[in-house]
């Protein structure tokens, strides 16, 4: 696709010089980990962390499938402003008049969020290992765990960061955005397995969450996370829910690709 | 003629209402700086976006360089390089990231591309300030940084869509000197749109006037100041029965009452007649508010074929176009 390459080294430089938005990207997951995490401390009660949070020695372990799915959601969430801000900026008009794939201009904003979201996921790791009571790796971690727990992040990031691009196609005002944002973000995460069990959900919600794809990517992360080397039934649950997640990214290229290609206004 | 662009009936409708652009047909030759001339909303902008593939025409089409605009419009725009109203260069890159950005996307072949980046910087002054930030250039600065983003592909045809807007008098003159030492060292066919009469007065080797949507007169300007014949006497009187008296006035070519109630008289010459005017006026006891002569100018051209003077409400447009640019910018 011709134009991805460079719109995406212009997008990222760009993230990297901003001195806020990178600071704010290596805090935001900090901040996740050690506050939420630390939210529910149910062995206070002398209630066991197993039974409550399927296996997870601990919330902060059960929780990280649900950051990093967070991290990955609401990074490709804002990914459709910037396209917004080019416009408004005019520099739109400046890839818009060159020789290159419409849908370039779109897919780098996907790609470049990808890529600051492999940077959030590796201060996450490293801080929810190294705080009190934080993360706790039991039963083994092999390579497939990781390829599970990367490709889950970048699906949903994929997905939203489409979705939102898609509608920052031909917006004009930054505010309709963050308007649609505040307003799905937060049925996206509650009516999801992201934070709690669906045990302790409500039987309506928990029915709703089955369908949600930050609760296929939440609950893929949390399983490789808690357990390590999976049994067959597991395994057979992962990777429905990775098909899933699959079959939504590869519709969302492909209608992300005809409409941004069609519709990109300047 | 071997000509760079043909555009053949090109119409633009927004909304299946306003006609932007209302059936314009232009042949433009080879090798020379072209002026479309006219007030803001006149449509040059909209007719500059269509032929740069920038939005799509509701109907008609247009040739450049041998391409046909509604099959190549990517090879279009490959060939032809764009200088838009506003600032299209990312302030958060430095003036060389910003060309190399450019160079990138017309997939200018990297050594080629860091000798004409140089080029070009030195060109328009910018080499020693190349690793700055472009949100530090100043307006002018920042506009000759525009001016070089459109010359990155050696285009065959380059538009720039009115290029010194906004711009002090000094600056605007300094940019004036880059535009043509571009037409003369790249030989290359120049679009300039704007509705400052000087510029295009200065710079192209002809013109259109532009209005509503339509293309009103072409020509070179030296013709279209011929095609006045004569001079002209611009009166403001008080009511309709001195403008009745003043109809019938001899030595008067032609007497028309303006858009805003001015009188305009055709004379030969207005230093012979003038005084014989003076006189007529006050044997029938008119006493006019104002009186202006004006020899054959490009203005009046423009006021001859439109009606009306191009600077009025102007001024107000253009602070509304540079509040807009001036948010954009930062």
């Amino acid at each position: 696709m011709s134009g991805l390459i460079p719109l995406t080294i212009r997008d990222l430089k760009r993230w990297y010089r901003n001195p806020v938005s990178a600071v704010v990207g290596v805090i935001q997951p900090i901040f996740w980990i050690v506050l939420f995490g630390s939210a529910f401390d149910i062995t206070r009660f002398g209630v066991s962390s197993t039974t409550f949070f399927e296996g997870a020695p601990d919330y902060i372990t059960y929780l990280m499938g649900g950051i990093l799915t967070i991290i990955g959601l609401f990074t490709g969430m804002f990914s459709g402003v910037n396209i917004i801000w080019d416009r408004r900026l005019g520099i739109l008009q400046r890839f818009l008049i060159a020789p290159i794939n419409r849908a370039s201009i779109v897919f780098s904003r996907i790609l470049s969020s990808v890529a600051r979201i492999s940077v959030q996921i590796m201060i996450l790791f490293a801080v929810a290992f190294v705080i009190p009571n934080g993360l706790k790796i039991v039963n083994g971690f092999t390579l497939m765990d990781g390829v599970i727990l990367v490709s889950a992040v970048f699906m949903v990031s994929f997905i939203f960061s489409s979705f939102f691009s898609i509608l920052a196609v031909r917006m004009t005002r930054m505010e309709s955005v963050f308007g649609i944002v505040n307003l799905i973000n937060l049925p996206l995460m509650f009516a999801s397995y992201a934070m709690f069990p669906p045990d302790l959900m409500a039987p309506w919600l928990s029915h709703v969450a089955k369908y949600n794809p930050v609760s296929w990517s939440a609950q893929s992360i949390r399983m490789v996370l808690i357990h390590g080397t999976l049994t067959a039934s597991e395994a057979h649950t992962v990777l429905i829910y990775m098909l899933g997640l699959l079959a939504l990214a590869l519709f969302m290229l492909v209608i992300t690709y005809i409409i941004s290609n069609r519709e990109i206004r300047e | 003629m071997d000509n760079s662009i043909e555009i053949e009936s090109l119409t633009k409708v927004y909304n299946g209402k306003f006609k932007a652009v209302d059936d314009v047909s232009l042949k433009i030759g080879r090798g020379k700086i072209y002026g479309l001339l006219g007030q803001n909303g006149a449509g040059k902008t909209t007719l500059i976006k269509m032929l740069t593939g920038v939005i799509k025409p509701t109907s008609g089409t247009a040739m450049i360089a041998g391409l046909d605009l509604n099959k190549d419009a990517l090879k279009i725009r490959r060939i032809t390089g764009v200088v838009p109203q506003e600032y299209t260069t990312d302030g958060d890159l430095s003036g060389k990231e910003n060309l190399k950005l450019v160079a990138d996307l017309y997939d200018v072949p990297r050594k080629d591309a860091e000798e004409r980046i140089e080029t070009l910087l030195r060109m328009v002054d910018l080499y020693d300030v190349k690793d700055r930030y472009a949100s530090a250039y100043s307006g002018g600065m920042r506009k000759r940084l525009e001016l070089v983003c459109g010359l990155m592909n050696t285009p065959e045809v380059l538009f720039l869509d009115e290029p010194t807007l906004g711009l002090d008098v000094t600056t605007r003159e300094n940019l004036w000197s880059y535009i043509r030492s571009f037409e003369r060292e790249f030989h290359i066919t120049i679009i300039l749109t704007s509705h400052y009469l000087d510029e295009v007065d200065s710079l192209a080797n002809e013109l259109s006037i532009m209005d509503h949507g339509k293309i009103i007169v072409s020509g070179t300007s030296s013709d279209l100041k011929k095609s006045l014949k004569g001079d002209t006497i611009t009166l403001k009187l008080k009511n309709d029965d001195e403008f009745k008296i003043v109809q019938n006035f001899k030595e008067a070519i032609e007497v028309k009452k303006m858009e805003l109630g001015d009188i305009r008289i055709k004379v030969n010459n207005s230093d012979v007649v003038l005084p014989e005017l003076m006189k007529y006026l006050s044997d029938h006891k008119i006493s006019p508010q104002s009186i202006n002569v004006r020899k054959p100018s490009l203005d009046e051209v423009f006021i001859e074929y439109t009606g009306r003077n191009i600077n009025a409400e102007q001024s107000g447009k253009d602070y509304e176009k540079l509040m807009t640019m001036g948010r954009g910018a930062k």
